[in-house]
């Protein structure tokens, strides 16, 4: 590309553009050419900003997103718990991709002591992921992966497990218990 | 500082000499209608940017095509905006390229010695319309299945090869989930890689053999 003075000249092509070296008129300031490149320059950032600042929060919008559609999920009656032993309630809750929803079921365990107060536990093992199930004899969550054992509270009895099982908010509503935070 | 580094990059790349060839090169007095060329380069630029911003999100496939477009457009922040600048920006640049070459036609640019010049611009502008009719099928909506028939037809009516011809542009009989994806692998990997070598050889020439004067009366 250097040598494109040897290449095929156009006779009409005459070197009739301001030459490289013709700067000499910026004794009173900025040059025209000067002025020009600056310009570009500015318009060119601005075009930049104008599409690299919206695509940014573009690149980050799904991010930003709530991906369960609603805040309380039902489980179920509060008569359907018995307050012997913990109760395994299903749900399903709507999780949302983009445009996409998928459904997921999942389980949870609920205690009460007295009928009124209920607590929510997680049947996924904090270990690695196992779901735990009641085992009556020991009075605890047993995860049959590594035999880690969590009582009635949730709190790790032996085993692996760096923390309690997790919990869930809950209300009560028209006899019906929620569960907040899956 | 800002000198010193680059001294050092042009004693390695000799950058200084590229960028005077290219952009301070000298040029006969011309008019606006010769930006008509550097307008179409920048509104491919805009176009590669949007594109690339659209695969992140859009899914070419018939069951999920129209709805990742529309959360795209309606969802997204600024969706609407990336989406309308490559659906604008599509036409903008079809525009563009035939005034450029209307612009070359009516002061005989392509002649001597830019004759490879104008075979290359004529394949970017078949290529141009290429991505208009790929591009035009990926919202996968009934304007783009309809115009992707009606298109598919006009190149079945070629002599001998016609009814092959529309048969390999479709993958198939009629259009499906097939036609969807060979669209999108035409519109974002073959005809960009196309797009960009050629461009790279039409500016080449063009910065090679220099711009052409306006024709004078008689000439």
């Amino acid at each position: 590309m250097g040598d494109d003075a040897d290449g095929p000249v156009d006779e009409k092509v005459g070197p009739l553009g301001p030459s490289i070296e013709d700067e000499s008129s910026d004794d009173q300031g900025v040059s025209r050419r000067k002025l020009l490149a600056g310009s570009v320059g500015i318009m060119g950032g601005a075009i930049a900003a104008g599409i690299g600042v919206p695509a940014v929060f573009y690149v980050a919008g799904p991010s930003q997103e709530q991906q369960v559609a609603q805040e309380w999920v039902r489980l179920g009656s509060v008569t359907s718990v018995d307050s012997a032993e913990p109760t395994l309630m299903k749900a399903t809750i709507e999780r949302r991709a983009g445009y996409l929803t998928t459904t997921e079921e999942f389980s949870v365990f609920v205690t009460t002591e007295n009928g009124t107060d209920f607590v929510a536990l997680s049947n996924v093992c904090t270990h690695l992921g196992c779901r735990v199930r009641w085992v009556e004899e020991q009075s605890g969550f047993f995860c049959p992966c590594h035999n880690a054992v969590f009582n009635r509270d949730g709190s790790v009895a032996t085993g692996p497990p760096p923390r309690p099982l997790d919990s869930f908010e809950t209300k009560v509503e028209d006899g019906q218990i929620f569960i907040k935070g899956v | 500082m800002a000198t010193k580094l680059g001294d050092w990059m042009d004693d390695r790349t000799g950058w200084r000499t590229h960028h005077a060839t290219i952009f301070l090169r000298k040029i006969p007095k011309i008019n606006w209608s010769y930006t008509l060329g550097s307008a179409t380069l920048f509104t491919m630029f805009i176009q590669i940017v949007t594109g690339i911003l659209l695969t992140l999100y859009y899914v070419p496939e018939p069951q999920q095509a129209y709805a990742s477009v529309s959360y795209i457009t309606n969802e997204l922040p600024f969706g609407w905006l990336i989406r309308g600048l490559h659906h604008w920006g599509a036409s903008a640049m079809v525009l563009l390229v035939v005034l450029h070459m209307v612009r070359v036609i009516i002061y005989g640019a392509y002649k001597y010695p830019r004759e490879f010049t104008w075979i290359t611009g004529v394949a970017l502008l078949l290529l141009t319309f290429a991505f208009g009719f790929t591009g035009y099928l990926l919202p996968w909506d009934q304007r783009a299945y309809w115009a992707t028939v009606v298109g598919t037809q006009i190149g079945e009516v070629t002599p001998v090869v016609g009814d092959t011809l529309r048969a390999v542009m479709l993958g198939g009989e009629e259009i499906s989930g097939l036609t969807l994806t060979r669209f999108y692998g035409a519109h974002v990997w073959v005809l960009p890689s196309l797009l960009l070598l050629l461009v790279g050889i039409h500016i080449f020439l063009v910065i090679r053999n220099g711009i052409t004067s306006v024709p004078k009366r008689g000439e």
